[in-house]
């Protein structure tokens, strides 16, 4: 509750910031130590909330746990470490550098919303709050005409599945007389009722738009390829990682009594999701746009954690969402410092910049999932939680083989670098400060890899 | 929390049939209303009758011309503004009944338009010269 009331004043003071500085690099400084302070705000939050208690806010509309505050401060933290890694390119977007970081701020109240709310009009207003902003940073370059037509398509699809999802709430509210989704007669909803159900597909289909799930994923490469690449790079993370801790916490804490009825929908789109974003990015020539259908097969994976209902499920969404969010951020900033996005724009990257190469190996590796990395241990987890549920072995050997896909394509970037000959030009040199975020970025996934508890503490 | 509205535990599709006798109620007037005018009027047709009425002003030339953006910024913003209007006819019908912790609130509401719109004064968003 506190680092949503930071996260809003910080946001308006950003917002404003902008005026009275006027050099970019201060409005970046200024920008960087906000986001220090939210951390700040979101681990006193943590401290200080004792373990295992639940607090209550605005009649019950908004609960918050230890698991809540915890995922909002990963998420602050890895939206500090975006920051960090990228504030240099995000203020060569456009003139209004303060009101990008403003965004991000407002992103933040969000996602805070979404993995804390207990009543579904919250819910609604987190994910407005996530969208919003993301349909203004598409467009944020706009004398390209390809951002122009990201934000446009992007704002057109995503007001449409809005219309659907609150279709869905007024269904279920129309069945169950009850917006508060831990109240009894939510959570008693056995005789299903075709109100209910109806609901319910309304809302896996906004969601799966969302977070980009197949079939109603049509919209992410145009928009993540569109996009300026900064932004791309936390649409395509922290965005996205939101959405998934709103879906998670609406269908396990109150459709898990009907989880009959709707796992199988659910399936068969993470087979979907796991199809297309993986088949569909072997063929693409720009790296850009191969990490935007990267990211619908990633969360292809992420769709486990909601598929297969289970308290184990919450702690490999935590995992997964870190791993993806840290690889994904690292392998942009990789991006951004190329002047050229096809796969022939990495060609002989070791040997100009052997520390450029090494770092993007990492973060491919945990993309693809090879031990060792953040990336094999959060598969690792998705995988268990299905294999415990028990009756979806198709679905989980389908993922296997859609992962042996994902590396085809994911280390072609690896045989460019290493193994072809050429001179990549770069888009900027990379300063010691940049050297030592990529390397630490590259240390956290490793370590992630090694000790995935770190992200588990007691008590979450 | 006490409206009605909040209250549906008891509801069945019945309850939902005045809704739809409204809806039939709302389509019939209008269809008995256009098709009687339609069917009893005189008709007695001229150009000038059938040109698209302007405001009595004869109609030149294509009506879609580009228009400057200003016109739809702040159409946008009196949406914006006209929709906090909104939110005081409720405020102000259950003044007494909210007492100070609802003026706070309403203040706090307030405070945080006036900071959206000295924001968009200092943008120049409504600056029609440049």
């Amino acid at each position: 509750m506190k680092a949503i009331i930071a996260a809003t004043i910080l946001g308006i003071i950003m917002m404003y910031a902008g005026f009275v500085v006027k050099e970019k690099k201060s409005v970046l400084s200024i920008a960087t130590l906000l986001f220090v302070l939210l951390l700040g705000v979101n681990v006193w939050e943590l401290l200080t909330a004792k373990p295992g208690e639940t607090q209550m806010f605005f009649n019950f509309q908004l609960t918050v746990t230890p698991f809540s505050l915890w995922f909002n401060t990963l998420m602050t933290a890895a939206t500090l470490l975006y920051v960090l890694l990228m504030g240099n390119d995000i203020i060569k977007v456009g003139k209004h550098v303060g009101e990008y970081f403003a965004l991000f701020f407002f992103i933040l109240v969000g996602t805070y919303m979404l993995s804390s709310f207990n009543n579904m009009l919250i819910m609604f207003l987190g994910i407005e709050i996530i969208s919003i902003p993301q349909y203004i940073l598409a467009g944020s370059d706009k004398r390209n005409l390809k951002s122009s037509e990201a934000s446009l398509k992007y704002f057109l699809m995503g007001a449409f599945s809005t219309g659907i999802l609150l279709m869905g709430i007024t269904l279920i509210y129309g069945a169950t007389g009850e917006f508060n989704i831990s109240k009894f007669s939510f959570l008693q909803l056995e005789q299903v009722n075709p109100m209910v159900l109806t609901g319910v597909l309304f809302l896996i289909i906004s969601f799966a738009f969302k977070v980009s799930a197949a079939p109603m994923h049509f919209w992410t490469p145009d928009v993540y390829d569109g996009s300026p690449t900064p932004f791309t790079a936390f649409m395509a993370t922290i965005g996205k990682a939101a959405a998934f801790i709103g879906f998670i916490r609406l269908f396990h804490t109150s459709f898990a009594t009907i989880s009959d009825s709707w796992t199988m929908v659910l399936a068969i789109i993470t087979a979907a999701t796991l199809f297309v974003g993986n088949i569909t990015a072997v063929f693409q020539q720009s790296v850009k746009r191969m990490l935007a259908y990267s990211s619908i097969a990633q969360a292809g994976f992420m769709l486990f954690s909601v598929v297969s209902v289970s308290a184990l499920a919450w702690q490999g969404l935590v995992i997964y969402t870190v791993a993806y969010t840290m690889a994904t951020l690292g392998m942009f900033a990789v991006l951004l410092k190329l002047k050229d996005y096809t796969f022939d724009g990495f060609n002989g990257l070791a040997k100009k910049n052997p520390l450029l190469a090494a770092v993007a190996t990492v973060f491919i590796f945990s993309l693809a999932g090879i031990p060792l990395t953040a990336g094999f241990i959060a598969k690792f987890y998705m995988l268990q939680t299905a294999v415990a549920q028990g009756n979806l072995m198709w679905l989980v050997i389908f993922a296997l083989i859609m992962a042996a896909v994902s590396a085809y394509y994911y280390f072609r970037v690896i045989i460019a670098m290493y193994f072809k000959t050429g001179d990549p030009e770069m888009a900027s040199e990379l300063s010691g400060i940049d050297k030592f975020l990529l390397v630490l970025t590259a240390m956290l996934v490793l370590l992630v890899g090694v000790a995935p508890q770190i992200l588990l503490p007691n008590g979450i | 929390m006490n409206l009605f509205l909040l209250n549906a535990a008891t509801n069945s599709l019945s309850d939902y049939l005045p809704i739809l006798m409204q809806i039939f109620m709302a389509i019939g007037i209008v269809a008995i209303m256009m098709g009687g005018s339609h069917l009893l009027g005189p008709k007695r047709k001229t150009k000038d009758k059938l040109a698209n009425f302007e405001s009595g002003i004869k109609a030149i030339g294509n009506a879609r011309q580009p228009m400057a953006i200003k016109y739809f910024l702040i159409a946008i913003l009196f949406v914006l503004f006209d929709v906090e209007v909104i939110f005081f006819y409720p405020y102000a019908v259950n003044f007494k009944e909210l007492g100070a912790e609802g003026f706070l609130a309403v203040v706090m509401f307030v405070s945080f338009f006036l900071i959206g719109f000295t924001y968009i004064i200092k943008k120049g968003a409504l600056k029609w010269e440049d």
